[in-house]
């Protein structure tokens, strides 16, 4: 198994050499004048120059690579353009917020979208699965942006229950996570049902059925641990995912995170910050997936690598 | 290579026997209507094609012409959706825009489609480093999540929405790439295409006859669970103002307009949102149902 | 199974029925009432705060908060007006030269360094060295020499006459950091903002909040009269609302013009509506087809109903624009408004050769409100035939397209909707970068209509050569008379600052420029 790893790990570095110049590449195929944007919009073309000469904007671009490089080898993401700020410290002040949303929406995703699928799975064909599959269909065809705006409209401006943005205290976190959470509740519930059902017609639980196992026992213990190697995956996808930072929906939510510094930096042609969140994203797909398949090996013994 | 007698009549007999086996037309169409529900979902999606088609004659009101006397008023029997901040009537822009919003689902899925399936194909089929090359390329746009992908697409091509179309489509190719490569080889595997191998058929026939037909059903479901995330996508980009250009009666587009008028106007985002999600949601009933009854191995 | 499905809908119908509802209601709605038993204020502002180092920023927001810690010689009061602050007085010879100001005496910045004359000539040098790189150089630029006259007396030589320079020192820019904090934190004062104000640094994370205390050392005698301001960024109009509306923040800015009436007088929230600087426009490029025919421009100033711009637009909170430069800007001299008049239009359109109209495209931003109003103008020019496409662009492609443009022939711009908000208060930056010749075409400046009027150019080329206001005044005039004859762009509003607070809170207001003053800030009971 850790030969394993190490391999998965060393198949990494050429992917992740390519990410390197393709993010570069797409940065810099952006239009747009970033000396121009830092300046300020009633900038003299003297400001924009020193600015462009400041930030070693007007160096060739291949330069510009090099040295990104170079600092990417020494760990260093460089400096935002807009802020002057180190993009580590720029990232390392929006990546919490993402994470603990993240986190959130995940854990109570997880927990009502396991206990639809379990029920449709179990209920198969009666009212209790349609339902139950019926609102997961809902809650993936749901315009995410939209579902917050009702949300804020009901339970923040007509309710004043929940704060309609920002991030102040455990309260800021209801709604955003319920929108970002719904998403992937569905999918948990429409996964863990088609899992859960392939297990039931298994042998061996038919042979439990056989033997007189208890019906609740079978589920809970027997079919779900094996049903749930596939959820764990797609969790984990979706987990690396929502990481990146949900754009519209932080958006929606004035949620300072990774999502809106991307929307923000894009928006100002910030080029080291652009460069650093993309990557940030790439990385964290690869940890996940290598995680995701370490569970597999936990959850399934019988998924081990030679 | 000269294809003998015997060699020949075996492909065609391989042929023949392939038309029995794949001919469940009748099969599928069984199953199909067992799901009430995509049966329902298919019927309504029928009649949004009808919608997208004759919309734009049959709205009770002109889309573009505004009325500055009655901006943002609530629904009424006059106007069953309200109107919006120019006075116009949501309702019949709302039925304008069932043709944009299914023509850049539709064309955007198709094009990924398209893409993607060539590239299955040819990963699957030829192995090696065709398929390495193509594999690691699809992970690395996997790598990223579709809707900055496709704000990044935008920021280069500029907005408006044949680039939205090219926007989906891209993140859609890699996903599709992924799928019919899957199905490719197992398709590969069975016997008839390694006879119709051995017998030395040209390859573009090998896959174009043999091949696709057996990744057809995988192609088709996922095409119809994708067109729902599709129109999601699009409406999400004109919503942070990458999308529609007005006076466009995009649904998205509608909806962004709308948010500023969120608290004393709220029908403005209510009736655009709704469409969007009826529209999302019988697609992937649709798209369940077809999985159901064409039971390829597609879990999402 | 079936009724599985019903009760479902059912549920949905509730759902959405509820919200619509709700919607409805809001005129009656509740707002919280709120009670302020301490004296912390919180103001919940409208994008990120960029740095604060006055002389390195370039947005007012940013200036405004650094406005609340470093103070400049001279400030503006709420009418734009220049008006002493740490000078006691000032003055400047005839020719615009030389200012010289008188320093008030026994300030302290906050970590205990004397405000002086030294101080100030540290501060100014710093700006002014092109080899700083600082965003605020260009407007420095023209200082020559200073002088320390005695400890608190300092003269600036300027290098060649500037008319405008008063304005320029009172612009935020010109604010007064510590020295030692200059000379200990270099480029990272941005960071560790030292000044005179009322209020000190506390603590600040760029994307949460920023937070000041009260400087209980503070010159003007009895203030602040607020412990502590914290300033959080809310960019989403409706959550910033929201806040203000459930007592998380005291005040807010800018309020949404869609929001004002449903918030004006409800329970314990008043909103500032006030004429700013800021003018709306939409240029027309003048070396262009159609535009350069002046009959087609000022067909389309008359097909453009102008009370109804503000109305559907900008929800009333603006008032219709009469000259290139807004009431509130200095030296602003009124004009007859175009008025609204299809027919004559129509008319002005068939002279110019173009009886069935002409096709062309609107450029500008993607915010909400800028898409807005351009589909407020294609549908006005729509009315005389002139069929436009709208292409809002996010300000990178923008930069690009229009502002980086190098030759003015390869401009592909016809009209741009835009807004303009001279930072200064002075006639000349409202003037100069849009309309001001050749020099100002871009990518030099913001001359986008690509509009080059003799006249035009030696009226401002006057008004800088002096400090006398009445000269400059009178060649100010003659400037915006031509300007607005030759219409270089169709004249369309200057907008309102909106400002929402709980009524508990005095002496917080936003000046014309949009830039926040809170140095009197209080709570009332």
């Amino acid at each position: 198994m850790l030969k394993f790893f190490i391999k998965r790990i060393l198949e990494v570095i050429p992917t992740l050499l390519i990410v390197t110049v393709f993010i570069f590449l797409f940065v810099h195929m952006i239009p747009g004048d970033a000396a121009r944007l830092v300046a300020g919009e009633d900038a003299t073309l003297e400001d924009i120059k020193l600015v462009e000469k400041e930030l070693g904007l007007d160096r060739p671009l291949h330069e510009q690579y090099i040295s990104y490089m170079g600092g990417l080898l020494k760990g260093d993401l460089g400096t935002s353009l807009k802020t002057r700020r180190p993009v580590s410290e720029e990232i390392g002040a929006r990546f919490m917020p993402t994470f603990w949303l993240t986190v959130w929406s995940m854990v109570w995703a997880v927990m009502i979208g396991l206990i639809i699928g379990v029920v449709s799975a179990t209920k198969r064909n009666k009212w209790p699965d349609y339902v139950g599959m019926f609102a997961a269909v809902s809650g993936l065809s749901l315009p995410s942006f939209w579902l917050g705006l009702v949300l804020i409209q009901i339970f923040a401006v007509q309710l004043g229950w929940f704060p309609s943005g920002g991030m102040e205290s455990w309260k800021s976190y209801i709604l955003p996570s319920i929108t970002l959470g719904t998403g992937v509740a569905a999918v948990v519930a429409r996964f863990t049902r088609s899992s859960l059902m392939d297990v039931l017609k298994n042998d061996y639980i038919r042979t439990g059925r056989a033997k007189g196992v208890n019906e609740q026992n079978i589920v809970w213990h027997h079919a779900l641990r094996n049903a749930l190697v596939p959820v764990v995956t797609m969790t984990g996808l979706q987990f690396g995912f929502l990481l990146g930072g949900s754009v519209v929906i932080e958006t929606v939510f004035s949620w300072p995170g990774l999502g809106k510094l991307l929307i923000d930096s894009v928006a100002f042609r910030d080029y080291p910050v652009i460069q650093a969140e993309m990557l940030i994203f790439a990385l964290e797909f690869i940890i996940i997936n290598l995680v995701v398949d370490l569970l597999y090996g936990i959850l399934n013994p019988q998924i081990r690598y030679d | 290579m000269e294809m003998t007698q015997t060699k020949k009549e075996q492909y065609e007999a391989l042929l023949l026997e392939e038309e029995t086996v794949r001919s469940p037309l009748s099969e599928f169409w069984r199953k199909f209507k067992k799901q009430k529900l995509a049966f329902v979902s298919f019927i309504i999606i029928l009649f949004i094609f009808v919608l997208a088609f004759i919309g734009p004659y049959i709205t009770p009101y002109d889309i573009t012409e505004p009325d500055y006397e009655n901006v943002l008023s609530g629904p009424s029997a006059k106007h069953w959706a309200g109107t919006d901040a120019y006075g116009r009537d949501i309702f019949s822009r709302i039925i304008a825009g069932t043709q944009i919003s299914l023509f850049v689902g539709l064309t955007s899925v198709f094009l990924g489609a398209v893409g993607g399936t060539v590239l299955g194909l040819a990963a699957g089929y030829y192995g090696g480093w065709v398929d390495r090359i193509i594999m690691r390329i699809c992970d690395v746009l996997l790598a990223f999540p579709g809707i900055l992908l496709a704000i990044g697409i935008i920021a280069i091509l500029g907005p408006g929405l044949g680039n939205v179309i090219i926007a989906v489509a891209i993140f859609s190719i890699p996903v599709f790439a992924r799928i019919v490569r899957s199905s490719t080889l197992e398709v590969k595997s069975t016997l008839y295409v390694e006879a119709t191998r051995s017998i030395g058929a040209r390859p573009s026939r090998i896959i174009w006859k043999h091949i696709f037909p057996g990744t057809l059903s995988s192609i088709i479901v996922y095409f119809t669970m994708r067109i729902g995330s599709a129109i999601l996508t699009a409406a999400s980009l004109s919503f942070i103002g990458l999308g529609a250009q007005p006076p466009s009666p995009e649904w998205g587009a509608m909806l962004s307009g709308g948010r500023d008028y969120l608290s004393m106007a709220p029908h403005v985002t209510l009736f655009p949102g709704l469409a969007i999600f009826i529209t999302v949601l019988v697609f992937n009933l649709l798209g369940d149902g077809l999985r159901d009854a064409l039971d390829p191995k597609i879990k999402e | 199974m079936k009724k599985a499905y019903v009760r479902f809908g059912l549920l949905l119908v509730l759902i959405f029925s509820l919200v619509a509802c709700s919607g409805g209601e809001e005129g009656e709605k509740e707002v919280k009432k709120v009670d302020k038993t301490n004296k912390d204020v919180t103001i919940a502002v409208s994008a990120t705060l960029t740095g604060m180092d006055p002389h390195d920023t370039n947005d007012t927001l940013s200036n405004s908060v650094q406005k609340t810690m470093i103070e400049g010689l001279v400030g503006f009061d709420e009418e734009m007006n220049v008006i002493p602050v740490l000078a006691e007085s000032y003055e400047s010879n005839e020719e615009a030269t030389e200012f010289t100001f008188k320093l008030r005496e026994g300030i302290e910045f906050h970590d205990g360094t004397p405000f002086n004359a030294e101080a100030v000539k540290v501060n100014f040098e710093r700006v002014a060295n092109p080899e700083n790189g600082l965003k605020r150089q260009s407007l420095y630029g023209l200082i020559d020499t200073i002088e320390i006259i005695s400890d608190y007396e300092v003269k600036f030589t300027l290098s060649e006459p500037f008319g405008a320079m008063l304005n320029t020192f009172a612009h935020p820019a010109g604010g007064i950091q510590s020295p030692k904090a200059l000379e200990e934190f270099g480029k990272d004062v941005a960071r560790h903002p030292v000044g005179t104000g009322p209020f000190k640094f506390v603590d600040w994370r760029p994307s949460e909040y920023l937070e000041v205390e009260k400087n209980g050392n503070y010159w003007k005698e009895g203030y602040p009269k607020v412990d502590k301001v914290t300033f959080k960024p809310v960019t989403e109009n409706g959550s910033r609302v929201a806040m203000l509306q459930t007592g998380e923040a005291d005040f807010i800015y800018p309020v949404p013009t869609e929001q004002v009436e449903a918030l004006q007088g409800k329970d314990g929230i008043v909103v500032d509506s006030e004429p700013s600087i800021v003018v709306q426009y939409a240029s027309l490029n003048t070396m262009k087809e159609p535009f350069n025919n002046p009959k087609v421009r000022e067909a389309l100033n008359l097909a453009v109903n102008k009370e109804a711009f503000i109305k559907v637009v900008l929800n009333g909170e603006a008032d219709v624009l009469d000259s290139i430069i807004a009431p509130n800007v200095q030296y602003y001299e009124k004009q007859t408004p175009y008025g609204f008049d299809v027919e004559k239009a129509k008319e002005l359109l068939k002279e110019a050769g173009y009886e069935s109209g002409f096709k062309t495209t609107v450029w500008g931003g993607n915010s909400s409100t800028a898409v807005k109003a351009m589909e407020f103008l294609q549908q006005q020019l729509a009315q005389i035939n002139v069929e436009l496409e709208v292409l809002p662009m996010e300000s990178g492609t923008l930069s690009d397209r229009i502002w980086s443009v190098e030759n003015p022939a390869d401009a592909e711009v016809g009209i741009y909707y835009g807004g303009w908000s001279p930072s200064t208060g002075d006639a000349d930056w409202g003037i100069r970068p849009l309309i001001g010749g050749e020099a100002a075409f871009p990518p030099n400046s913001y001359n986008v209509s690509y509009y080059s009027n003799d006249k035009v150019n030696a009226g401002i080329a006057a008004a800088l050569e002096t400090a006398n206001s009445d000269d400059r005044a009178a060649a100010y005039k003659i400037v915006q008379q031509e300007a607005w004859n030759d219409a270089p762009w169709i004249f369309l509003a200057t907008t309102r600052t909106l400002a929402g607070k709980r009524d508990y809170i005095e002496g917080a207001y936003l000046l014309p420029d949009n830039s926040l003053s809170i140095t009197e800030i209080e709570i009332k009971e």
